[in-house]
């Protein structure tokens, strides 16, 4: 018994090795280093001109919002019967795409995905700032701008009290309790980076300024104890909004009776197409920022990777709701719907029209732009090649957020513009305004995010820490062994 | 309802009280004013013009204020309130006057309604024999033109701005010039009034020599002509379409653009009742050349080139007349209408068989033989007293206005007096008028616009008087109806700009006394209504002179007259792709050219075409293909892009937008007059083109040998209101013809495509529990097949609630705000199809779908089952609209009451713009309800509003609200006379139920509005006929407006008899297969609708 060797353990074959989630064997020191020094060094060249770039897509942003309150809603390319156009086509878009950043930290936290740590910041800030683009429209579409506070239950002298039967009532507090609660778990999970900042801070107003932030953070075993607890709240509070936020949004469709809006299907599909939207920005952005901010090793190409599948399940889920509502408006035998969904949308000049005998449908350029863009383009992420091709991916995950936007534009425009009576039918088309209008809030995202790559860590230094095999004590690395410093 | 102004007593003159401020300082004005003013008025009070003077007061207490400070020439007054109220004067409480309004030769009665001196409604006349109160849409508008910022406002000599007391002067002068009055030329324009064909034998008998010629640019009196000679009598025809079974139109659209439409309307559309299966409807065969209103409501249309009407009425005269008076030349003018003898015979039988209860209408493009055949085929009917009668009338004894432009251009005249009219823009092109008015000595010119007529400082005539012609509604006049029957017209207001009426100046000219328009209309009707003051009164109470309309003239019909007319006719060549067929046509809205700078007609759908703001070159599809010139339609958004086609006709050539028309005659093109105009006010300018240029007088109406050319631009932009036009296999009017009504009475019903899904809503619908609070259930019903798409309704809701014009950009852009709108669909072939018309408003539904996603409560039901707006709570989310299956609720993208309509104007934003040289922001800063407007359009725009209604700005949504406030008025009404009774329901029976805006003025009763909880009311009863559907019933909306279903009656025998009305069949359309190139998806893409 005494003479028998110590059975050797082995170590998983090298295929099954888990691929670590910072790459090069980077440690604690490297990442901290790296990470604050996109906030403390020099601002590159490329950031002040993007930054111009933007405040100036930003004054435009408010310039158009000037001279819609001043002028009135005419400015727009609205009309009878298309009474909603690129306003809530891009309020819809913005909220969607705002849904990545809390599924990233709340949904694959409370799952355990530890490869969320590398992206949530920059996602959350994303979601934040898409929120924030998606808020103006609703307030600046009404015909009233200045009214538009007796949409909150405030109570006042007109005797004016919302209506609670409205999806837009609900739309009201879903959108709100959404971007609060984002905020705060956002800034939850900043506290101790902030306090990172502080530390390493060398003027007295970056010391001040991150100090006031942060909460006086000493990362004492308390401090973390009472943080992680929070977080957890925090996450769980924020899950079921993840999920309903975009429902709400969806109900104010699905409540009508418009055909092509009445639709049971809408909240889970809404849903799906928000998280698929969210990760296709989270790509396009994050994907050209690791290569510039030589972030590769803390945002890896195995992270491109999982967000692409995840763009990929989503996308599909996408295209099966596609398939579900052509179904459903022809099982249904609603002739209403089944006009609309032929007739209004997929009938093109090329294959459907001709092959059912019917004219193309006005808005068929849209519809199959949607269609390619969110049906068939997800599918290129089966393959590992493309998936690790990150100008591929940057090039797909635009395409991605086309086709989103044309997805709303098809839901809210094909519907409205030829419904019941053919005699209030009519075509829709934006003016410079709406245009302008949109683009402008780019100027508004694109401006708080680069101000936040500039002042505040864009990836959780201290979750990522935690990730790293340098984490674990018992790691070969583990510990203080090699590198240390903290 | 129609009240008597209050004598006026002795205005208290013993300062017991301070009047005013003024008066309490003592002021040298006020005591100045006092002298001057308090006097002169106290003397007028008990003189019976009195009523007058109290008008003026009270409207210029609206206007002077903000007028005077403006230069408009007028000087600063000041109003005082009333010193002593007029008895039975409530402020506040609106009140009714009767006059009438002129048309051409006739006029309609109206009652106009007045609050605080100001005209703001105007309503048919329902008590004149055969009266229902309904009126047509020119008469409806004309209100709009009486505050229009552009009319002519001042008197000007050379251009050159005049005192009117100068022009007084001048003109008095003129009547004591002694002489024969060689030289002296009259223009007028045609008018049965009895005062006016007074003063003119008397200026006659004083210058015996004078000329006197009358002109009226679409000339719709050719019909008394030819009876006059067919009858060797003065006589004129009156028809008498509600006793007839069988109507024949031949290229007469006497529902549209016929004289007396309006009383047309009324008739035809009682033939048309159906109470129950029993009941027969009379029948309909319309023969034209132009898609019509009358070919929409004919249950056979023929669709033949303009030169080919005259064939079909030859051959129907050759299958009527008895074989004893045929003639050789009938036959051969019928030969070329050889292949419509089938349709042509079967319709003579119909014509026969139906024993005298037919008529045969001529339409005014026909030539005065055909008129002349009109008049032996009815006497051969047997149709003459039934179902036309001839009343004996004035003979015509004026000259044309080829022979004053002869005699001009001879220099025979010297001085030239033009009473109305506007012979520069619409005189024929060949008579060169422009020249001619240039001969004349000196020109006195009464006109309502300053147009092209007036003075012209290129063209140098002598000298040039312009006086500003007063609206009728400032007028002392008179006037004869359809029937004859003599109507007062009498003004609601001073005139506003100092205008004259055409009376005063013949009364001027001639040197005549009294010169005062009152006076010789009080004298005129003691001749007629008796010397009586009692008579005279009721007579302006009443609005007509009961017992004075035309009774049937004894006359004999002779032969002999249609033969020899006939005679020197030529049957017209068929028209070819060389050498196309023009026909020139009154325009529905524009009529002349007189209204065109009324906006609210120039944003009236033409009730065929569906284009505002514009009239085009029609043209059938079939042709348009021929000749390459499809309309395309731009991708971009709502508007149309139309060829630019140049036609040239005799050399002369116009160039305009092709709109192409279904149910056109191939190888025709139809021009709108009255478009085009060079000088008009703000609203008309560049609408549309000028087709007069192209007219010459031999061919009035139309001409053949026109040639089109395609200029190759197709950047033309045409505003319509209704972009698609095919129903798509909806059932959203639902047709049938009799004898499948006569089957299947509840045919409508059973035309619904789904049954209603059994599932309980969402929400408890509120009014389910409310509705038992209520004490009335509001609720309308339209007869479509009364409606005959006539607009009139349309209108009537614009000036009742206050609905702004948006121009003609917004249209493009399907923003107009109409509350009411008619849609008009095809079905059947494109090149032939039938039409129907729809009133569509709001159908406020029991379960609203508006409703209940409205975030601010802004729309909401009452418990009497109205969807009402709340204009203040509104935000504008506009998602009521969305979900509004009937899409009939309205947004105002603008401010556009308070806003210049141009793209200028309403994209500009007030931040960086100026108005009258201020800056808009500081403007809205001082006032903000007064908007953008310059001062002198803002100050006319606000007093054509309806007091009751309010305005709405932008930002808001509106509809119809079945006009709530004429609902509340009568409410308020019954209680004030319930006292402490509880008698305030209003009921039908007691007539304290209101009528809607739409359904006053509808002149074919199709809208019956009321209470539906009263099982007697009248709606109540339309509800249950086996005719009455919902629209858009399977969505369970539940509406309260419902419609009864339309029925055709095309005769059996008929060739193009068809088993179905062709909206069932419209699957055709949805399968492309009758659009060349697109298809029927969008109709109106390239080549057609």
């Amino acid at each position: 018994m005494d003479g028998r060797a110590a059975i050797k353990v082995e170590g998983p074959p090298a295929e099954l090795e888990r691929v670590p989630l910072v790459g090069n064997q980077r440690g604690p020191g490297w990442l901290s280093d790296h990470i604050a020094g996109v906030v403390e060094g020099k601002a590159p060249g490329w950031w002040k001109i993007s930054f111009a770039i933007s405040v100036a897509m930003m004054t435009v942003c408010f310039a158009m919002i000037l001279y819609l309150m001043s002028t009135g809603v005419g400015v727009w390319g609205l009309e009878h019967p298309v009474m909603w156009g690129w306003a809530i086509v891009n309020f819809v878009w913005w909220i969607g795409i705002g849904h990545a950043g809390t599924l990233i930290s709340a949904i694959l936290f409370l799952l355990r995905q530890k490869w969320r740590t590398s992206i949530n910041r920059a996602a959350e800030a994303m979601t934040i700032f898409a929120v924030m683009c998606a808020g103006i429209f609703p307030l600046i579409h009404v015909g009233r701008i200045w009214y538009g506070w007796w949409l909150f239950p405030i109570p006042n002298s007109n005797g004016v009290w919302p209506q609670f039967r409205s999806p837009l009532m609900w739309d009201v507090f879903a959108v709100s309790t959404y971007f609060t609660v984002s905020v705060l778990f956002w800034y939850m999970g900043l506290i101790p980076d902030l306090a990172v900042m502080r530390d390493r801070a060398k003027t007295k107003i970056r010391k001040i300024g991150y100090g006031l932030f942060a909460l006086g953070w000493t990362g004492s075993n308390r401090h973390w104890s009472h943080y992680e607890k929070a977080y957890l709240i925090l996450a769980g509070l924020s899950t079921p909004l993840v999920l309903s936020v975009h429902s709400i949004v969806s109900l104010d469709f699905a409540v009508s009776q418009l055909p092509g809006w009445h639709t049971t299907i809408f909240p889970p599909y809404f849903v799906a197409g928000a998280v698929y939207s969210g990760f296709g920005m989270v790509l396009t952005l994050l994907v050209p920022l690791r290569r510039a901010l030589k972030l590769e090793d803390i945002i890896t190409v195995r992270h491109v990777e999982l967000m692409c599948k995840v763009t990929l399940a989503t996308g599909s889920i996408v295209g099966y709701s596609y398939a579900m509502e052509f179904f459903i408006a022809w099982y249904s035998g609603n002739p209403n719907e089944q006009f609309l969904f032929l007739r209004n949308r997929a009938a093109d000049p090329f294959i459907i029209g001709p092959l059912f005998h019917v004219p193309p449908a006005p808005y068929w350029w849209a519809f199959w732009t949607m269609v390619t863009c969110n049906v068939v383009v997800p599918q290129f992420f089966w393959f590992k090649k493309i998936r690790t091709f990150m100008p591929a991916v940057f090039a797909l995950s635009i395409l991605v957020n086309v086709g989103m936007w044309f997805e709303r534009f098809v839901i809210v425009v094909t519907s409205l513009h030829r419904d019941f009576l053919p005699s209030n039918w009519g075509y829709y088309g934006p003016t410079w305004v709406d245009v302008l209008q949109y683009m402008g809030t780019f100027g508004l995202f694109f401006t708080f995010f680069l101000l936040f790559i500039r002042y505040i860590p864009l990836i959780a230094i201290a979750e990522v820490k935690g990730v790293t095999p340098q984490a674990d004590p018992h790691h070969p690395l583990g510990g203080a062994k090699v590198g240390g410093g903290h | 309802m129609k009240t008597m102004p209050p004598p006026c007593s002795e205005p208290e003159t013993g300062p017991k009280y301070w009047r005013s401020l003024e008066h309490l300082a003592d002021t040298p004005e006020f005591r100045r004013w006092a002298e001057r003013e308090f006097p002169s008025g106290a003397s007028e009070w008990s003189d019976p013009v009195s009523r007058r003077h109290f008008v003026k007061i009270m409207s210029a207490s609206f206007l002077l204020a903000g007028l005077g400070a403006t230069g408009c020439r007028r000087p600063v007054e000041r109003i005082y309130p009333f010193a002593r109220m007029p008895e039975n004067y409530v402020h506040g409480v609106p009140q009714y006057f009767a006059t009438a309004m002129r048309t051409r030769r006739k006029a309609l009665p109206l009652v106009v309604k007045s609050s605080e001196g100001r005209p703001i409604k105007i309503e048919g006349n329902p008590d004149p024999p055969g009266g229902n109160g309904g009126t047509d849409p020119l008469a409806q508008a004309s209100l709009l033109s009486l505050y229009d910022p552009d009319r002519a406002m001042r008197c000007t000599r050379n251009g050159a701005g005049e005192d009117k007391k100068a022009a007084l002067d001048f003109l008095s002068g003129l009547g004591k010039t002694p002489g024969d009055g060689g030289g002296l030329a009259f223009l007028l324009e045609q008018n049965d009034s009895p005062s006016r064909a007074r003063l003119q034998q008397a200026v006659a008998a004083k210058y015996p020599v004078a000329r006197w010629h009358v002109y009226e640019p679409v000339d719709l009196d050719l019909g008394r002509a030819a009876a006059s000679l067919a009858y060797g009598a003065p006589v004129e025809p009156h028809y008498k379409l509600d006793q007839a079974r069988v109507i024949v139109s031949l290229d007469c659209d006497f529902i549209g653009s016929e004289e007396n439409a309006c009383a047309n309307i009324r008739d035809f559309a009682k033939g048309r009742a159906l109470n129950g299966k029993d009941d027969s409807m009379n029948r309909l065969y319309a023969v034209e050349s132009l898609f019509t209103l009358t070919g929409l409501n004919a249950d056979h249309r023929l669709r033949v080139a303009p030169g080919m009407v005259m064939a079909v009425l030859a051959r129907l005269a050759l299958h009527i007349l008895s074989p004893s008076e045929m003639d050789s030349k009938l036959e051969e003018l019928a030969a070329p209408a050889q292949a419509h003898d089938g349709w042509i015979a079967a319709c003579a039988r119909d014509l026969q068989g139906s024993g005298g209860k037919s008529v045969v209408l001529g339409g005014y493009r026909l030539p005065l033989a055909g008129h002349l055949l009109v008049v032996a085929i009815n006497e051969a009917l047997g149709a003459v007293g039934h179902t036309v009668e001839f009343h004996p009338t004035a003979a015509a004894r004026e000259g044309t206005l080829a022979e004053l432009a002869a005699a001009l251009h001879a220099g025979q005249v010297r001085t030239l007096v033009i009473l109305g009219g506007n012979p520069a823009y619409n005189a024929p092109a060949d008579l060169n008028w422009a020249q001619a008015q240039a001969r004349a000595g000196t020109v006195i010119r009464l006109g309502y616009y300053q147009d092209e007529t007036s003075w012209n400082p290129s063209a140098h005539p002598g000298a040039q008087w312009d006086l500003p012609m007063a609206h009728y509604l400032e007028s002392w006049g008179d006037a004869r109806m359809a029937d004859g029957t003599l109507a007062p017209v009498q003004p609601l207001i001073e005139p506003l700009f100092g205008g004259m009426t055409e009376l005063e100046v013949l009364a001027l000219i001639g040197g005549l006394t009294p010169s005062s328009p009152y006076e010789i209309v009080r004298e005129t009707f003691r001749s007629i209504g008796g010397e009586g003051e009692d008579d005279w009164r009721k007579f302006l109470h009443d609005g007509f002179l009961a017992g004075s309309a035309a009774g049937a003239a004894s006359v004999r019909h002779d032969p002999a007259t249609w033969k020899r007319a006939i005679g020197g006719l030529k049957a017209a060549p068929a028209p070819t792709k060389e050498s196309l067929d023009v026909v020139f046509y009154r325009d529905s809205k524009m009529d002349d050219g007189r209204h065109n700078n009324n906006g609210w007609l120039q944003e009236l759908p033409d009730p065929i075409t569906k284009l505002t703001w514009d009239n085009a070159v029609l043209i059938s599809p079939a042709t348009a293909k021929e000749l390459g010139v499809f309309t395309e339609r731009s991708r971009q958004n709502q508007k149309f892009f139309n060829s630019r086609v140049e036609v040239t006709l005799n050399g002369r050539k116009i160039s305009g937008p092709v709109w192409v028309q279904p149910g056109m005659a191939d190888h025709t093109i139809g021009l709108a007059l009255g478009y085009g105009r060079e000088k008009t006010g703000r609203v008309g300018a560049g609408a549309g083109f000028n087709a007069y240029k192209l007219r010459a007088a031999d061919n009035m109406h139309y001409a053949s040998g026109a040639s089109v050319k395609n200029t190759g631009d197709k950047s033309y932009e045409l505003a319509t209101t209704q972009s698609h036009w095919s129903m798509e296999g909806r059932p959203v009017v639902r047709e049938a013809n009799l004898e499948q009504y006569r089957k299947d009475p509840k045919f409508a019903r059973r035309m619904k495509p789904e049954d209603p899904p059994a599932v309980s809503p969402l929400y408890p619908n509120p009014l389910d529990t409310t509705k038992a609070r209520g004490l009335h259930q509001w609720g309308m019903s339209i007869d479509l097949n009364r409606c005959v798409g006539c607009s009139a309704c349309m209108i009537a809701c614009q000036s009742e609630n206050n609905i702004p014009i948006v121009g003609k950009e917004m249209v493009g852009k399907s923003r107009e705000m109409h509350w009411i709108r008619l849609d008009r669909y095809y079905a059947g072939p494109v090149e032939d199809p039938q039409a129907v018309a729809q009133p569509m408003l709001c159908q406020h539904c029991e379960a609203a779908p508006c409703e209940s996603v409205c975030p601010v409560n802004a729309t909401s039901h009452d418990d009497e089952g109205l969807n009402v707006m709340t204009y203040n709570r509104c935000v504008g989310t506009r998602y009521c609209s969305n979900n509004c299956p009937y899409k009939v609720r309205r947004f105002n993208f603008f401010d556009y009451n308070r806003r210049p309509l141009d793209h200028q104007h309403l994209y500009r934003s007030p931040l960086v713009a100026q108005t009258d040289g201020e800056w808009e922001l500081m403007r809205w800063l001082k006032n903000p309800d007064k908007g953008n407007l310059p001062e002198d359009q803002w100050q006319l725009a606000r007093l054509v509003k309806n007091p009751d209604v309010s305005v709405r700005m932008r930002g808001v949504m509106e509809k119809c609200s079945l006009c709530l406030q004429r609902i509340e008025q009568a409410k308020i009404a019954a209680r004030v006379k319930a006292r402490d009774s509880d008698h305030i329901r209003l009921s039908e029976k007691e007539g304290t139920v209101p009528k809607t805006a739409c359904q006053q003025a509808c002149p074919a009763e199709a809208i019956i509005f009321g209470d539906i909880s009263d099982p007697e009311s009248g709606v109540s009863r339309a509800r249950e006929r086996e005719r009455s559907y919902q629209v858009l019933e399977f969505l369970l909306t539940k509406p309260r407006v419902t419609y009864l279903a339309r029925v055709r009656n095309p005769n059996p025998e008929m060739p193009d008899s068809k088993e179905h009305p062709l909206p069932r069949t419209t699957d055709e359309f949805n399968k492309g297969a009758f659009f060349p190139g697109e298809g029927a998806e969008e109709p109106a893409g390239k080549g057609a609708p």
